[in-house]
């Protein structure tokens, strides 16, 4: 009630009490500022929501900054974070040719199909270019051996080959890196396909977060409508609802969409959501009966009966309103669940990979062998990291909000 | 029917008027909390089987049609000789109608018949399935006896020391360890301490014991699969242990709170016997429910965990049918699957009413 503050009186001699109006903008944020002063008091909670927040950001904003990498750099194969393309010249030169525009008018050594074209592009016009084919990697050394042999004044290399061939070899001490940050740095290297692992990460949640909530609310409005009505109707409604519940709850989940994903046909995620939630519904509809079975005992579901409102009303109107708090928290369970359901299809290989998300690195992560070498790591561990924090956020969150709305899990206070 | 308010007020459990004595006699016998839960289990294994095998034989684009367009393609066979090929391979009867290939198939069940691999020919899909359930069950069950064991430890712990910063921490690791998906934190473990610190090695871990290693009862062997078991049981354990600690935590401070607590304790029980005889036993309890939701959850990761760890149980199996298009042997697995999560679900109903009566006496609801 403090809220309205009383207003020191414009008026002195007036005793008439003036309550501040709220403004529009106070108006639109109250609820906010609620939430968020509730919020504040669960650390744990608060960290989720942040963590939410941000990747909101992420998987609906940052895709507009950071394009999808598709280019195929055959120099830039599972390269460790941080590789870049690197200035490569003679021991003599090291001083002078630091730059691609200190170069204009001698000529540079590139190799075709790589990253080295990307590189060079804005300057490309003003030296001369001496292109070599890739040839398995034997194209490098060629160009290596032209800038040691004169031929060519510089060479754009990438800085994996300068450590597959310069480094610690005896054969080309004479040849110095001028400029070891010459192109764009990979922040978390690069996959089996020499492309930029940063911008997958980048783009790879938003279809994947995407599905696991389509996913969720399914299962949630599933479980809503079947169990609020075997709660409401009773009788043979109630028995057989309640007997297919637990029949679905009892066959695996995951093996049967494993065995299903195997004989049908998965091309869009819209599907792949409906046929995770037409398995996961069971758990949330077992415990929304229960609660409706609770409220509607209430003194108003029951006047609301008597006056013949309805079941559609009853539901819309007198129940779920009452019972939100739970079914938004079992909401934010549910997407976690299909999460793990719908990750772990596509890292088996069982579901769509025409969208290159989280799951689909795990996948060729795992089919590739990339798994198995410290450099290459990053192309399993970046997703991994994503897809945990992103779980962690949720429970987290979805933690805080119990806690909310129900006094009687506070841990504090 | 939606606008229908009147059930509402109407009894949960109405009484028919006046059963007849057969009806009298049925409900007699399923009110006895044992045979209810038995025949509702071979009602789900029943249901399962009648459902897989409709989505096999009949489904538009099923297996079976699949596979004979394959043996007229590779084999260049008329349909009619792919066809009986198909039906010997998946042991039916091709002139008959779906109805008794029906019978005939649960028939077969009944005799421990799961037909034939596809891909290895000749061999029966129940001698697969012999050879690689025992290492599944061995692993997933050593998984939940370390997680159930631990979570209800660490759950009494933090009850007994709720608010502190241990209960708080414990109950942040745990909502962490839970969120996470289990293979995630098996690629994230395989990463960092295979890959990157190198504390073992990545290949010398697959399969589920060792090449150097004679099949038998003695010490190098166990050792061996102990070791091989390793990861997947870290895994399962590390998987639900979260659950089991936040809800055995939240059942024992409910159950400190009873009044019997008080009065232990006004009788002077030592805190030890108050601890194990008084709280653990009755705060234990509700953690037997937990224990069938649990099983079905590791038993069907087994799948992914399998194939992340290359350990040859029935997880893998399936997986590996289903990537060699093994459709009979598929169906098998996922048969025996299932009716290992409904048997084990069973072993834990009947568990929970002997040790609570409460279940077997409160009736149906």
């Amino acid at each position: 009630m403090t809220a309205i503050a009383q207003q020191p009186n414009a008026n002195p001699n007036s005793d008439k009490v003036i309550y501040a109006q709220p403004s529009f903008l106070e108006r639109l944020t109250a609820p906010f500022v609620v939430f968020l002063r509730g919020l504040s008091r669960n650390r744990a909670g608060m960290i989720g929501f942040i963590g939410l927040v941000i990747y909101a950001v992420w998987i609906f904003i940052a895709p507009l900054f950071v394009p999808f990498d598709h280019e195929v750099r055959l120099d830039q194969i599972a390269a460790p974070a941080g590789s870049r393309d690197q200035l490569l010249v003679r021991a003599a030169d090291a001083s002078t040719y630091t730059t691609l525009a200190s170069l204009a008018g001698k000529t540079v050594a590139v190799v075709a199909e790589t990253g080295n074209e990307e590189t060079i592009q804005p300057y490309a016009d003003t030296f001369t270019l001496d292109e070599t084919r890739w040839r398995s990697g034997r194209g490098v050394e060629q160009a290596i051996q032209k800038l040691q042999s004169g031929e060519v004044d510089a060479m754009v290399i990438f800085s994996e080959q300068v450590k597959k061939f310069i480094t610690n070899n005896p054969d080309y001490t004479d040849l110095v890196v001028s400029n070891p940050e010459l192109g764009p740095a990979h922040l978390l290297g690069t996959d089996t396909q020499g492309r930029d692992l940063f911008t997958h990460i980048i783009n790879g949640g938003t279809t994947l977060i995407l599905t696991a909530v389509i996913a969720g609310l399914f299962s949630t409005v599933i479980a809503v409508v079947l169990g609020s009505t075997a709660a409401l109707i009773g009788g043979v409604v109630d028995n057989v609802l309640t007997a297919i519940a637990n029949f679905v709850l009892t066959i695996p989940a995951f093996p049967l969409l494993v065995v299903l994903a195997a004989l049908i046909h998965l091309d869009n995620f819209v599907f792949l959501a409906a046929l995770i939630a037409s398995l996961s519904w069971p758990v949330l509809m077992r415990a929304i009966r229960s609660q409706v079975l609770s409220l509607r005992e209430r003194d108003y579901v029951e006047a609301a009966v008597a006056l013949d409102l309805g079941l559609r009303h009853i539901i819309l109107r007198e129940i779920l309103p009452n019972m939100m708090s739970f079914v938004a928290i079992n909401f934010i369970f549910a997407v976690t669940s299909a999460m793990y359901q719908q990750v772990g299809l596509i890292f088996l290989g069982m579901a769509p990979i025409n969208d290159y998300t989280w799951g689909v690195m795990l996948y060729f992560g795992r089919t590739r062998g990339t798994l198995f070498s410290a450099d290459s790591a990053n192309m399993v561990l970046a997703p991994v990291v994503a897809i945990a924090l992103f779980q962690v956020s949720m429970v987290l969150f979805a933690r805080a909000l119990e806690e909310m709305f129900d006094p009687r899990l506070r841990t504090s206070n | 029917m939606a606008t229908q308010a009147q059930p509402i007020t109407t009894d949960l459990n109405p009484t028919p008027p006046s059963p007849s004595g057969i009806l009298v006699f049925l409900r007699r016998i399923y009110r006895n909390y044992t045979v209810r839960v038995v025949v509702q289990s071979l009602v789900t294994i029943w249901a399962v089987i009648t459902f897989t095998f409709f989505l096999i034989r009949l489904m538009p684009g099923n297996p079976v049609d699949v596979y004979i367009d394959f043996l007229m393609n590779q084999q260049q066979l008329t349909y009619e000789q792919a066809r009986l090929q198909a039906a010997g391979q998946f042991e039916f009867d091709p002139d008959a109608s779906p109805v008794s290939q029906y019978i005939d198939y649960m028939g077969q069940l009944l005799h421990g018949d799961l037909g034939q691999s596809i891909v290895s020919s000749g061999t029966k899909v129940i001698d697969q399935i012999a050879r690689f359930l025992p290492w599944t069950l061995f692993a997933v069950g050593l998984g939940l006896l370390i997680s159930f064991v631990l979570g209800i430890s660490l759950g009494t712990l933090m009850a007994y020391n709720r608010n502190s910063v241990l209960d708080h921490g414990l109950s942040l690791f745990s909502s962490i360890l839970s969120a996470v998906p289990n293979y995630i934190w098996g690629l994230l473990i395989l990463i960092v301490f295979g890959v990157e610190l190198k504390w073992f090695s990545v290949g010398e871990m697959r399969g589920t014991y060792g090449s150097d290693v004679t099949q038998g009862f003695n010490i190098e062997f166990m050792l061996s699969v102990l070791k091989h078991a390793f990861l997947p049981v870290l895994i399962y354990v590390m998987g639900t242990i979260g659950s089991w600690m936040l809800n055995m935590r939240n059942s024992t401070v409910s159950t400190l709170g009873e009044d019997y607590i008080n009065v232990a304790k006004a009788r002077g029980l030592t805190s030890r016997r108050i601890l194990i005889s008084y709280v653990g036993r009755n705060a234990s309890l509700p953690m037997f429910t937990l224990l069938a939701i649990n099983i079905g959850f590791i038993l069907g990761g087994s799948v992914i965990i399998e194939e992340l760890f290359v350990y040859k149980g029935i997880g893998s199996f399936l997986f590996s049918s289903i990537t060699q298009r093994d459709y009979t042997a598929m169906q098998g697995v996922f048969l025996i699957i299932t009716v290992s999560v409904v048997v084990s679900n069973l072993l834990a109903d009947l568990l929970y009413s002997r040790l609570d009566p409460r279940v077997r006496v409160g009736g149906d609801k």
